[in-house]
């Protein structure tokens, strides 16, 4: 639904977009990155607000910049926080889908206000309201036409963990609708509940793009970190060296295993404590996570 | 067995800065000077330049222009005689300028000093050896200097440009006093355009309606009491009120000359030019005694 | 699903927003005490000046239409007429561009000249009453008839149009609109007019002088043209300058 294709974005000598390729189908999509990489920068291509230097930007198979009717299929919550003040949510709303030549805007404007939980009749203008209102707001006006392509610029930020959460749920339900959404953001714990689809950006390159589980199996260069919690440490881990079954072993409180074989240390932690009597409390992944996968990507640059 | 006396630790983290302190002075003075930086765009994109330099060269161009006249066609005793009875008097060449002072004034103030408001500066310079008076001051001194730059340094090139063209003062006695009268009259001028502008930036927290506060609180001033004296022939004294004229009036009293107004008194233009020095200073102490609190 | 908004409702839509954008209580009242001076002159200048009891009433009579005719146009043309439409006009695209929501008005599937047409209107929209019912006011407290009248009425909705055009153009493409169209109207349009009738097809000012000029038969230096040329010109000027605007918008980056 969405392509892009070799796109660079320079602004005079800075290069904020770097040849980025990518496709996007329904569901969600996260797009990481820290501050700075890029991102804004490419959903603002991806909208038609900005027009890339080099390369191709296709939403619908059409381009945004030029294609009037496509406009209306794309629904954008900007990061900035501005908002026409002196309107009320239900007014502001309201226009946005006039804009998009809803039939109904009143009515449509209600129904996403009413999605995104915000008080369909507050007279209060939205100047006055808070961060968390005015993320909703936003998120609101971008539903309002009932977009194919949702395109939402760190809609998370600013919200109280409970906001979060629901808005979070929000997104699982419009994914699973079959709209295409693609989400930014450089908080990775709120990322990694909003499904496993991820385009990993650093200093305006795409480092990675896909399910992030595999993406980890993908970095066989780096070894897997494991715990493993077991009733005698030192033992259990000099028989693991001895057995070639790890390329390292910190010894604490529990057990840390570096190894690049994760299947073959799978298949034998299990007999090699039983050989040695002792007792296997736990095995668990440490990096199988998004943050480490996050950080092996950026931070090898 | 390690060595003992011949290692050092070289940085231990955070230290306090032990060094000599420049003062109040010197931070009137480093904030004067980053102010005029900020205002002319120094060190900032080149687009940042292009307003004030434009307006600049709008005010320098009549000085150039009669000096242009003046280098190509003195040659000759009779045309330097007729020459000299056409460009304007040292007293007259600002006013040449006028258009130019009052939009520059009207960049100047607000660049100057809305920033500071706006961005939540203020407080923070409160917070070193500045007070409001001491702040205010390097303000000033900023604001004057820049202001300077339209009224007093195209005098100072108009008479250096007819100096060479053989036009200038006879002896050198002369032009020492030319100058001298050029360099107090221009300061004493951009004082009161300084302190005029600041006043009427001080009310509002945008730049561009301090700008237009600036314009209309000069130009419009000025245009009122032009309609009143001339048009409902009210007396030439309420001309007094006029702060765009009023400045550049006492610079030609400097001079010994008169400027626009035959029939206004000396000693009440050099009263109103203090008049509209004070009420300025007035509201500017209004303005400021409470704000960055 | 929707397809693209008809234009006409698209320049309602642009209207209606922007409009209630632009209606802020510090700008209405800052402007409406200018346009009060304006008017208050007008009652000043057409009691103040007594007449010269040595010359006949007509001269008296041509004195007056003269100073009434250089106090309109002097006040209202030079300084009025042209900063009303700036402020509001400058801030009818350019705010929306500086503070970012400009982007809810350009991503809809609506095309780019509406949204400038819109802009305009309500640009407009606010400023005429600021203008034309003071610059009326005065030309009537002059009391020297009503072709003066009829002239400032006329010659501020032509100002109002042309200027709010150009204006709304400049704050698409600078920053700092208000600044540069100051720049405009003191430097550009305050030089020129030094130069007489010679620079009167330059500057706006020339046009609206040359209304008040036209009715009234009072000679103004910088208002020397005819009235069709007058009214038909800035006309022409106002179409251009909108149609700039919707190409530079089209063109445009949005933050």
């Amino acid at each position: 639904m969405v392509s892009v294709t070799n796109v660079t974005k320079a602004f005079g000598d800075v290069v904020a977009v770097s040849d980025v390729s990518f496709t996007v189908g329904p569901g969600i999509t996260a797009l990481l990155g820290p501050n700075g990489a890029g991102k804004s920068t490419l959903f603002r291509m991806l909208c038609g607000l900005a027009a890339p230097t080099r390369g191709e930007v296709r939403v619908l198979g059409r381009d945004a910049r030029t294609d009037v009717a496509v406009r209306g299929q794309i629904g954008l919550a900007p990061q900035q926080d501005a908002l026409f003040d002196r309107l009320s949510a239900l007014q502001f709303v309201s226009i946005a889908a006039e804009m998009h030549g809803v039939a109904d805007p009143d009515t449509e404007a209600r129904r996403v206000l009413d999605f995104v939980q915000l008080p369909v009749d507050d007279p209060k203008p939205v100047g006055s309201f808070s961060k968390g209102m005015r993320q909703r707001v936003k998120l609101a006006t971008a539903l309002v036409n009932d977009p194919a392509v949702l395109i939402l610029d760190e809609p998370l930020t600013g919200l109280d963990p409970v906001q979060r959460r629901r808005m979070i749920e929000l997104f699982n339900e419009l994914g699973e609708a079959g709209k295409c959404l693609l989400v930014s953001s450089h908080v990775l714990d709120e990322v990694a509940r909003l499904g496993s689809k991820v385009l990993v950006i650093a200093q305006g390159r795409l480092a990675a793009a896909g399910d992030y589980h595999d993406l980890r199996d993908l970095m066989d260069d780096r070894p897997h970190r494991i715990r493993v919690r077991v009733d005698d440490s030192r033992r259990f881990a000099a028989a693991l060296i001895e057995r070639g079954l790890v390329d390292g072993v910190s010894i604490g409180a529990d057990l840390e295993i570096d190894t690049t074989d994760v299947d073959g240390f799978g298949r034998s932690v299990a007999p090699v404590a039983q050989a040695l009597g002792v007792r296997l409390r736990e095995v668990a992944p440490l990096d199988d996570d998004l943050e480490s996968v996050f950080r092996y990507l950026v931070e090898r640059r | 067995m390690t060595a003992e006396g011949s290692a050092r630790i070289l940085d231990r983290g955070y230290r306090k800065f032990e060094g000599r302190r420049s003062g109040v002075s010197g931070a009137v003075r480093s904030t004067a000077w980053h102010s005029t930086r900020s205002v002319l765009g120094l060190g900032r994109k080149a687009r940042h330049k292009v307003a004030p330099v434009l307006v600049i060269v709008v005010a320098f161009f009549p000085a150039i222009v009669f000096i242009g006249f003046a280098a190509f066609l003195g040659g000759d005793e009779f045309v330097r005689d007729f020459l000299e009875g056409t460009i304007p008097a040292y007293s007259e060449l600002p006013r040449q300028s006028l258009a130019a002072i009052v939009l520059f004034t009207g960049l100047v103030a607000p660049e100057a000093l809305v920033r500071d408001r706006r961005d939540g500066m203020l407080s923070l310079y409160l917070s070193t050896p500045l007070t409001r008076i001491t702040y205010m001051l390097a303000k000033v001194v900023s604001i004057v200097g820049l202001i300077a730059i339209v009224v007093l340094v195209p005098s100072i090139i108009y008479l250096l440009g007819l100096t060479f063209a053989s036009l200038g003062p006879d002896g050198f006695g002369d032009w020492v006093t030319v100058l001298v009268r050029v360099l107090i009259s221009g300061t004493l001028a951009s004082l009161v355009y300084a302190l005029v502008s600041m006043a009427a930036a001080s009310i509002t927290d945008r730049r561009a309606f301090a700008s237009l506060s600036v314009v209309l609180a000069m130009l419009g001033t000025l245009t009122v009491i032009q309609v009143l004296v001339e048009g409902a022939d009210l007396s030439i004294n309420w001309r007094l009120l006029d702060p765009v004229n009023m400045p550049l009036e006492m610079l030609a009293r400097m001079f010994g000359d008169v400027g626009q107004y035959r029939d206004l008194a000396t000693e009440r233009v050099y009263a109103a030019n203090a008049a509209w020095a004070a009420a300025s200073a007035g509201l500017l102490w209004f303005r400021y005694r409470k704000a960055g609190a | 699903m929707n397809g693209s908004v008809p234009s006409s409702r698209a320049v309602a839509i642009t209207y209606r927003v922007l409009l209630r954008q632009l209606v802020s209580r510090g700008r209405i009242i800052a402007l409406s005490l200018i346009g009060a001076v304006v008017a208050l002159l007008g009652w000043v200048v057409g009691r103040a000046r007594d007449d010269d009891v040595f010359l006949p009433t007509e001269f008296n009579d041509q004195i007056r239409l003269d100073d009434a005719v250089a106090t309109v146009t002097n006040i209202g043309f030079t300084i009025l007429v042209p900063i009303v439409s700036l402020v509001f006009a400058a801030a009818a695209l350019g705010d929306t561009r500086e503070d970012g929501t400009l982007v809810y008005l350009w991503l809809r599937p609506m095309k780019r000249w509406p949204i400038v047409v819109g802009a305009w209107l309500a640009a407009v929209t606010v400023s005429l009453p600021l203008v034309v019912i003071p610059m009326s006011v005065s030309a009537y407290l002059h009391d020297v008839g009503s072709e003066l009248v009829i002239g400032a009425a006329l010659g501020s909705v032509i100002g109002v149009v042309a200027y709010s055009a150009m204006f709304v153009l400049l704050g698409l493409f600078v920053k700092n609109g208000i600044v540069w169209g100051l720049a405009y109207i003191i430097i550009w349009e305050g030089v020129v007019a030094a130069f007489g009738s010679a620079a009167a097809k330059v500057a706006m000012r020339g046009y609206t002088s040359s209304i008040v000029s036209e009715r009234t038969g009072v000679e103004i230096d910088i208002g020397t043209l005819a009235q069709s040329t007058a009214i038909v010109v800035p006309i022409v000027v106002a179409i251009f300058a909108l149609w700039f605007a919707s190409v530079r918008l089209q063109n445009l980056e949005v933050a």
